[in-house]
């Protein structure tokens, strides 16, 4: 077990970074009723975790009984027959998904499967909870119709049924969607708090952290939770009585983009951005978000970059990256993106250097 | 035009044969024997049995003569009729005349008989009475009776009979043997005289039987019927003509080798004009026509007759048995260039009978494989028939049933190799070979097969490619296909001109069969053709000509108005790859054009945009583009053309996502222009190398198997781990630290029992990991790219890879990850540990919570599976079980301890396990000597202290020695 879910909070009491938000929450369940959910923040920042010890907090110790289901999904369209298979995490509270693996279908996925999962009240309804939990994972990657048809079922269900919707932006789920949520931010924590965490870790583990040496991590992780109790464990295994100026290793898709950068300032021409392309296809291969490659390559420039350009070329990502979002061929726009970087990098280094 | 002109011969012979006793006959019979060269295998047949013949002979007279109901052997009074008759059915062919005077008429005078009223089809067009003749191959005509009618002509007939029959008559007697070779001598000159003019008024007859039927389609009209006027490629006809004749050994017999060897070689030369050529060649077939008929004959109707004979000239069949290396022609081209045409043709020029198969027939494997059996090894019945030839039109058309054509062909040229190696002698052969005609399913290919095709590259015409001798037809030029156009209005009496010929040829890309309706058409509206466009202003420009619309300016009889009709252009889509070219070079201009370049470039944005959108396939086209145009040469030193280019991409990828949202596809027409205007950007005049747009189809196939390999690994980590984890995630934030986390520098690959209480923490960790991660080693088969599997260092046959393979997330293309891999050995006890973990966890789990049985279940039994993998892997791990037996006890109450954090029921478990650790470090510090029975003692006594739990102590034991638990003799199988 990693240090990652060995030391996530189980309930709301023990959650540290958050803990304003855990408190709202507990007070809102402590309440009779609950109202649909929607949690988004950054990646790494403890969404999932708090989604977590909130169901905990609704139902008990009985919400940590889960079982992972495979389950094929028979929806009759009309015209023919679909088989959805959708993988799901139930416990006799609550059931965890995520609709959009289905993907072009997650339309149907909306209709007919949550829709009869919502509609199945729970059948020890003599408690206080007269309502099942449905946690929707990645909801921003739903289609819009998907969205659509998931605000008639939040309405219709309702007396049945809470949602708890789970996305990194908020902006791409439809309006209607985010108002008939509660709508959760979940900040990506801050760099003392990750050093706090990181520091309780290493007093459970019986480690002695040099001073500085959380924070540095903590620097590095890209005010990412998740990254930096990883960071930390690495540089744990690698080497354990910590130094004060122990390297932690980077991410190896980090370090590849930046290998990148490295290829696009030193030459700018079609035949190195022909090299280019071929290294943006290694990454997006390997499942790396083509956004990520974007935001991860412009941080990498601007290092290097002179002042006066900074701020064109990252009008210029912001706009090829809001090109990629409309278009489905990710390496067009990245490529795009890098063919102007050049050519402005270019007629810079010209005009100073003649 | 061959195929009728040997036609009457074998009738005619079968005919007279059956008059043989009359002595005017004998001179035909005479002719017969001699005047062909047979075979050396039935050279005496005729002579020696005329008993065996003599059952065929009646029935063909009776077939042919049978209205006239005269007794069969005729009286000498009738001779003179019969003569006639004989001649008249001469006639009858239609274009026989030459043979007319070829028997009877060593005289010089050959007199054209006037066919139209004597013959016809129609008994009704024949005034008077009429005799039906039915020529072997079943067409039938009805003959004019020379006696009631048409006086002055019978009369003449007759007289030019009687003329030469009663010198015949006379001279039997006397002289026979000068006689014999004097005729001889004079028929001969006569055949090939006659051959020749019939080969020469081939021309002559086709244009002077064109005003009977006027229903016809042009095409078929004037459809080449000779090997001289075939428009194709000459050099192609050739070679097609050429690998026919290497049939000849095989299909004919040896005899004629020697000459046929002569024709291969002029073939070859190129050098003799056609004409003779042709004429040799009938010649050749018309001699060879009887001893195949002779032979083939011979066997079907009197097998028993001359056994001697017949293996004779089957073996000398097999043992020439020099066929063309290449047992298949395929012949293969664009539509409309007389592919099938020239089949046919050559075919029939060499003496075959033509027998087609084409999409519209069956062509199921079974049927087909009856239908070349029947063409290869069957003879017709009829006397006269000739061998044939196979032709399989369109066999790439139907992919599914068209297959079965071709695997049945492959199949017979197969059988025919294998059949090569095992010869035996003559006679068996014989044996074997007719034994097999009949039982055995796979023949030998004993005739040539022609198969037509348009798309050589069709998938299912891919074995056949390898064994076929291919053909591709060229385009003939323009203006040999203007010419024959020129010639047929000219017969057809069509106005047009040249010019607007050559413009209609290349129109349609030299489609004969599509200019030739085209000109039937407006033949049939009455309409004149001629061409109304600007490109006559200028230099007359191919590559231009064919984008500029044709006008026909239709000048319609009736009204004097002016009417304009636009012959719609040859809707054909040319491949993607010529679009890419297209658009990616540059036509280069001429220095004359280069002031009228505006306009010219006008046209080449018009010819894009046709080709494009003809193409219609926006999304391949782009990615092509995308693919190769940054590879072009073009000047762009501040990269604002790349950028420019790559917009308007993004553009297109935008507007291909909009379309597809919401279904607007009309918006498809505005891609057209996104291309050409980066063809106005980055064209080239030096042709691009074009390569499909294989990196961009490739990653979205890997990156859906890479996801689809997460997302199953995701399924089975345990819930608790995974429910926190997307792909994404996985892939951004965890993956690399998690593959150092896994590969500890400090754990020294030592028998376990040596390590410290800290390393021992650490390797628990590990395992710990590895299992909620549901990650193990894998014995992993040798990979070729080292980059494969850099946690493996080792170079060892059995090297231990992660798995899932997770590794090959960080692995990127010229970059070396830091990630250092664990030694063998440390892997190989990792694998020990973790399988070990799991089962420990699996008892425990189904204790606890009855979670995901389905998944346990599967696990479980790979776990097994897995643990005789471990247990086989290697001495060194042998070596260090004993040792990790010790320690199981130690490392399962750890990894017990470490589970309980999240499992607040397994808590209680946890003191007396801690017990038990005491209590076995206690034990084992006393007796180290003995440890494995002691061992096995200890668990026991730990089983006895830790009341709670017991279970897991007895899977431990089963887990070292003896499998104490229901195990399907299945399981043990799956190993």
């Amino acid at each position: 077990m990693l240090w990652v879910d060995k030391y996530r909070p189980k309930t709301l009491d023990k959650v540290t970074v958050h803990d304003q938000v855990a408190q709202n929450l507990r007070k809102l369940v402590s309440e009779q009723d609950c109202p649909h959910l929607l949690f988004y923040g950054a990646s790494g920042s403890g969404k999932k975790t708090l989604i977590l010890a909130l169901i905990k907090q609704m139902f008990g110790a009985g919400a940590e009984k889960v079982k992972l289901e495979n389950k094929t999904w028979k929806i009759d369209t009309g015209t023919r027959t679909l088989e959805i298979e959708l993988a799901m995490l139930s416990s006799s509270h609550h059931v965890e998904m995520n609709p959009s693996d289905a993907g072009f279908q997650d339309r149907y996925v909306v209709q007919e499967v949550i829709k009869e999962m919502a509609k199945n009240r729970p059948i020890d309804a003599k408690g206080k909870r007269a309502f099942k939990v449905l946690v929707l994972n990645e909801v921003d990657k739903l289609s819009r119709e998907a969205q659509h048809s998931l605000r008639r079922t939040m309405e219709k269900y309702s007396s049945s049924c809470r949602l708890i919707l789970c996305c990194n932006s908020s902006s791409k789920v439809t309006e209607a969607v985010r108002s008939r949520c509660l709508n959760v931010r979940v900040n990506a924590p801050s760099e003392d708090q990750i050093v706090q965490v990181l520091e309780f870790i290493g007093k459970k583990e019986n480690l002695h952290l040099p001073p500085g040496f959380a924070a540095r991590i903590a620097a590095q992780s890209n005010r990412n939770l998740r990254r930096a109790i990883l960071f930390f464990e690495t540089c744990k295994v690698q080497q354990y009585p910590f130094t004060s100026n122990q390297v932690v290793p980077p991410l190896d898709w980090e370090q590849y983009v930046s290998e990148i950068a490295t290829d696009i300032l030193t030459e700018q021409s079609p035949k190195r951005l022909y090299a280019v392309r071929q290294k943006f296809y290694e990454l997006l291969v390997n499942c790396i978000p083509p956004e990520s490659i974007l935001k991860k390559l412009l941080a990498e420039l601007l290092r290097k970059l002179d002042a006066d350009l900074k701020h064109e070329i990252c009008h210029w990502a912001a706009h090829y990256e809001h090109k990629m979002r409309l278009g489905s061929k990710a390496i067009f726009h990245l490529e795009a993106f890098v063919a102007k970087f050049m050519s402005v990098y270019k007629e810079f280094l010209v005009a100073t250097f003649g | 035009m061959d195929m009728d002109m040997e036609m009457p011969d074998p009738d005619e012979l079968e005919w007279m044969e059956s008059h043989g006793l009359l002595p005017e006959e004998e001179e035909d019979a005479y002719f017969d024997d001699e005047g062909f060269v047979p075979p050396p295998g039935d050279s005496d047949q005729p002579r020696d049995s005329p008993q065996p013949q003599e059952p065929a002979a009646p029935r063909a007279n009776e077939a042919s003569d049978g209205s006239l109901k005269r007794p069969p052997p005729p009286p000498p009074s009738e001779q003179e009729d019969e003569g006639e008759r004989s001649k008249r059915r001469n006639v009858g062919r239609g274009d026989e005349e030459d043979e007319d005077w070829l028997r009877y008429s060593p005289p010089p005078a050959p007199e054209v008989v006037i066919v139209e009223k004597t013959i016809s089809r129609y008994a009704s067009e024949i005034h008077g009475d009429s005799v039906p003749v039915t020529a072997p191959n079943g067409d039938r005509v009805y003959a004019k009776l020379a006696f009631e009618g048409l006086v002055g002509q019978g009369i003449s007939g007759a007289r030019q009979w009687t003329h030469f029959s009663i010198p015949n008559r006379s001279h039997t007697g006397l002289l026979s043997e000068s006689f014999h070779s004097l005729t001889r001598r004079a028929e001969q000159e006569a055949l090939a005289k006659a051959l020749q003019e019939s080969t020469d008024s081939i021309d002559h007859e086709a244009c002077s039987a064109t005003p009977i039927v006027t229903e016809k389609l042009w095409v078929e009209k004037y459809a080449p019927n000779s090997f001289t006027e075939l428009l194709s490629d000459e050099h192609t006809n050739r070679e097609v003509l050429l690998w026919l004749k290497q049939w000849d050994s095989c299909v004919f017999g040896s005899h004629i080798r020697a000459t046929g060897d002569e024709v291969l070689s002029a073939l070859r030369r190129h050098s003799s004009t056609i004409q003779k050529n042709g004429s040799n060649r009938n010649f050749f077939s018309k001699s060879k026509g009887v001893p195949v008929v002779s032979l083939d004959d011979t066997p079907l109707n009197a097998p028993s007759s001359n056994p001697e004979g017949l293996g004779g000239s089957f073996s000398k069949m097999s043992s020439v048995d020099n066929t063309p290396e290449q047992k298949v022609l395929l012949l293969c081209g664009p539509p409309g260039l007389g592919k099938t045409t020239l089949a046919h043709v050559a075919a029939r020029h060499c003496g075959y009978h033509v027998v087609e198969i084409n999409a519209s027939d069956d062509r199921s494997a079974s049927s087909i494989e009856t239908k070349i059996l029947d063409v290869v090894q069957m003879n017709s019945i009829m006397s006269d028939s000739k061998p044939k030839c196979l032709v399989i039109d369109e066999i790439d058309g139907a992919l599914g049933d068209g297959k079965g054509a071709v695997e049945v062909i492959l199949k017979m040229i197969n059988a025919e190799k294998s059949n090569n190696s095992d010869r035996s002698t003559n006679a068996e052969e014989t044996q074997v070979r007719k034994a097999s005609k009949k039982s055995h399913k796979i023949a030998k290919l004993l005739r040539p097969v022609i198969c037509i095709c348009n798309d050589l590259y069709a998938p299912a015409l891919r074995q056949l490619r390898q064994v076929a001798k291919v053909h591709v037809f060229v385009q003939p030029t323009i203006s040999r296909v203007v010419n024959r156009l020129k010639y047929i209005c000219k017969t057809e009496g069509f106005k047009t001109s040249s010019i607007a010929l050559s413009a209609l040829a290349e129109y349609t890309e030299c489609d004969i069969r599509s200019c030739l309706n085209t000109l039937q058409f407006l033949n049939k509206k009455k309409v004149a053709l001629n061409v109304v466009s600007e490109q006559f202003s200028y230099p007359y420009d191919a590559t231009i000509n064919r984008y500029v619309v044709l006008f026909l300016m239709i000048h319609v009889t009736e009204q004097t108005a002016f009417d304009s009709q636009v012959i719609g252009q040859k809707d054909k889509s040319k491949s993607i790859l010529d679009v890419w070219k297209q658009i990616l070079q540059k036509k280069k201009l001429k220095r004359a054009a280069k002031s009228e370049s505006h306009f010219n470039e006008d046209k080449d944005i018009d010819s894009l945009f046709t080709l494009i959108s003809n193409r219609g396939d926006y999304d391949v086209t782009m990615d092509g583009i995308h693919e190769n145009f940054l590879r072009l040469s073009y000047h762009d030193p501040m990269l604002q053309k790349t950028v420019k280019c790559l917009d308007i991409l993004g553009v297109s990828d935008s507007l291909t996502q909009y379309v597809y949202r919401t279904q607007q596809m009309s918006l498809h027409a505005y891609q057209t222009p996104i291309a050409i205007t980066i063809s106005r950007m980055v064209a080239q005049v030096e042709k691009p190398k074009i390569e499909w747009p294989k990196a961009l189809q490739r990653s979205r196939a890997l990156l859906l198997e890479k996801k689809d390999m997460l997302k199953t690994w995701r399924n089975q980590m345990s819930p608790f781990v995974s429910r926190h984890l997307s792909v994404e995630s996985f892939v951004e934030d965890i993956a690399s630290p998690f593959l150092h986390i896994l590969s500890p520098l400090s754990l020294r690959p030592v028998a376990l029992n040596l390590l410290s209480q800290r390393e021992k923490d650490e390797l628990a960790q590990i395992v710990d990991t590895m299992v909620s991660y549901s990650v193990t080693y894998r014995n992993k088969k040798f990979v070729p790219q080292e980059k494969a599997n850099i946690s493996v260092v080792q170079h060892e046959v059995s090297s231990l890879s992660l798995y899932p393979p997770i590794n090959d997330v960080v692995n990127f293309k010229g970059y070396q990850s830091e990630h250092i891999g664990l030694s063998l050995a440390m892997k190989q006890v990792l694998v020990h540990e973790v399988e070990k973990q799991k089962i420990i966890k699996d008892s425990a789990g189904k204790l606890l919570n009855q979670t995901n049985d389905r998944d346990i279940k599967s696990e479980a039994l790979s776990a097994i599976r897995k643990k005789t993998v471990a247990d086989s892997i290697g001495p060194k791990l042998h070596s260090s079980k004993d040792s990790s037996k010790h320690n199981s006890c130690t490392l399962e109450v750890q990894s017990n301890s470490a589970s309980s954090v999240n499992d607040k029921d397994s808590r209680p478990a946890k003191k007396p396990s801690v017990r038990a650790v005491n209590f076995f470090e206690r034990f084992r510090k006393e007796k180290p000597v003995d440890a494995k029975t002691r061992s096995d003692v200890g668990q026991q006594g730990a089983t006895i202290l830790r009341d709670s739990r017991p279970l897991i102590f007895k899977f431990n034991e089963g887990f070292t020695n003896a499998v104490k638990r229901p195990v399907r003799v299945r399981d043990l199988l799956l190993n």
